[in-house]
């Protein structure tokens, strides 16, 4: 069975920076995903130079199928001397996860990796092997990951949060492990954890960061399917070879579009239920067709699905942003299906131009839905998503 | 007695929410709420048209919020005296 890796992390910069000596890189690879966490020496500026360089080279050099050995050697090798300290460094971790459920863990001076299943936490390291590679004590470890497990890399920052401030000695490697074990059973997707922990984080810190903090959740999530027709076909002829290559495709099935929803109505001879209750005043409501797990209006509920999804990426997303995220309007009940229910997104474009959408009053890019699903199936593949376009 | 209200993208521009507000406040202060079933419908094929695509019964009107009361009073009072 393919395993799906769905990987999310936050990061808090130490009090005063601006930019943030932690750096993850997750990379999607044909056979595996592999992220790394690297920890630059110090803060700031040069912390920063120090982890983008070794993340970039850890994860380009092992995509492209070198061993580690030769990595650790190119790291010590390339990382720029800091001129206080005489010291080139960076700690790293690397978790490349293949599709066969194969795990396999590199840390060199990071805090051990933490592994949840089934809401325990599983020791690692009396599994893992000490290595030397240049000079340098490598921790390898080859392990299994089945659906429903929860693996976490943090940097030094989250064991250390609240040292001398609400915590004498810090949070600790064993209550991060447990809080993590607790809260995997409660919120099971890897975004939500890794903004649970950030925050969590944060508190303890009593929101002044000491040391840069960055943790990356990453939750090995089984297949899920999530089916999408949006458009009118071409020709009408197509319409009940659409319905019926979408109905009978296996996953979850969404409708946008009210003419869509007619379309499938029809074909199927099903009858659309279509609530009047407004959640938001600015997003249609939301209907219902036997067999169809969502039904929304179009171009207005894509268009503000895109928004919520464009901010998950683009700005740290906060507890705030799920209380959005799980409002029950139509947008954000297609995004949260996306960002957290979904490995592979199917969609059925009817690339028909739609008569409703030639209404003036409508905003202009509003009326071009195909650049919009363009747009949501981008965003959606830069979640680490697999997504298929099918037009009619 | 059947309303729908159209609730597509072009109607929903033109105020299908505050048509459906105003429907549901008169229904509630005339207290109709046994003889009226209020209603909503995806795109309803009237975009063209000036104001929301509203159904009496299988009969289609175009009704502006500002419009509405009277709407109401006009012709689903009338009905339903008949």
């Amino acid at each position: 069975m393919k395993m799906h890796v769905d990987a999310a992390y936050r990061s808090l910069n130490k009090y005063g920076e601006e930019l943030c000596g932690d750096k993850v890189k997750i990379i999607r690879a044909p056979d595996s995903t592999i992220a790394v966490l690297a920890d630059g020496l110090g803060s700031g500026v040069k912390a920063n130079i120090l982890s983008t360089l070794t993340s970039t080279i850890v994860s380009t050099m092992l995509n492209e199928g070198a061993s580690i050995a030769e990595v650790v050697e190119t790291i010590a090798k390339t990382l720029p001397v800091c001129s206080v300290r005489k010291l080139a460094y960076s700690t790293f971790s690397v978790l490349q996860i293949f599709d066969d459920g194969t795990a396999h863990l590199v840390e060199f001076d990071n805090p051990p990796c933490i592994f949840v299943r089934n809401g325990k936490v599983v020791d690692l390291e009396s599994r893992s092997e000490l290595k030397e590679y240049g000079g340098k004590q490598i921790s390898e470890c080859t392990f299994s990951v089945r659906p429903g497990d929860v693996l976490a890399l943090v940097s030094d920052g989250v064991i250390y949060a609240g040292v001398g401030q609400a915590l004498n000695f810090g949070w600790n490697w064993d209550n991060v492990s447990s809080w993590l074990a607790k809260t995997s059973t409660k919120e099971n997707s890897a975004p939500r954890l890794a903004v649970s922990l950030s925050e969590a984080v944060r508190e303890l810190y009593l929101d002044k960061p000491g040391d840069d903090s960055t943790d990356l959740v990453i939750r090995i999530a089984p297949k899920s399917v999530v089916n999408m027709l949006s458009g009118p076909p071409v020709n009408k002829e197509d319409d009940n070879r659409m319905v019926h290559d979408f109905i009978t495709s296996y996953g979850k099935k969404v409708v946008c579009g009210g003419t869509s929803a007619n379309i499938v109505a029809r074909v199927l001879n099903r009858k659309i239920e279509t609530s009047i209750n407004y959640v938001d005043p600015t997003i249609p409501p939301t209907g219902k067709i036997e067999g169809v797990d969502l039904v929304t209006e179009g171009v207005l509920t894509l268009s503000r699905t895109v928004d919520i999804l464009r901010d998950y990426l683009n700005k740290e997303a906060d507890s705030f942003y799920f209380h959005r995220l799980d409002e029950e309007n139509g947008a954000a009940m297609i995004a949260k299906m996306l960002l957290e229910e979904c490995t592979d997104l199917h969609v059925f474009i009817g690339k028909a131009i739609n008569p409703a959408h030639q209404n003036p009053g409508l905003p202009s890019d509003l009326s071009i839905k195909m650049k919009l699903i363009d747009e949501l199936c981008e965003l959606v593949k830069k979640l680490g998503k697999n997504v298929e376009k099918v037009y009619y | 007695m059947e309303i729908t209200v159209c609730i597509g993208s072009s109607c929903h521009l033109k105020g299908s929410r505050d048509v459906i507000s105003i429907f549901q406040r008169l229904v509630s202060m005339n207290h109709l709420e046994d003889k009226i079933d209020l209603k909503g419908s995806f795109c309803m094929g009237e975009c063209t048209n000036n104001g929301v695509c509203v159904c009496l019964d299988g009969e289609r009107f175009k009704v502006t919020p500002l419009e509405t009361e009277a709407f109401f009073n006009r012709e689903v009072m009338k009905r339903l005296e008949k």
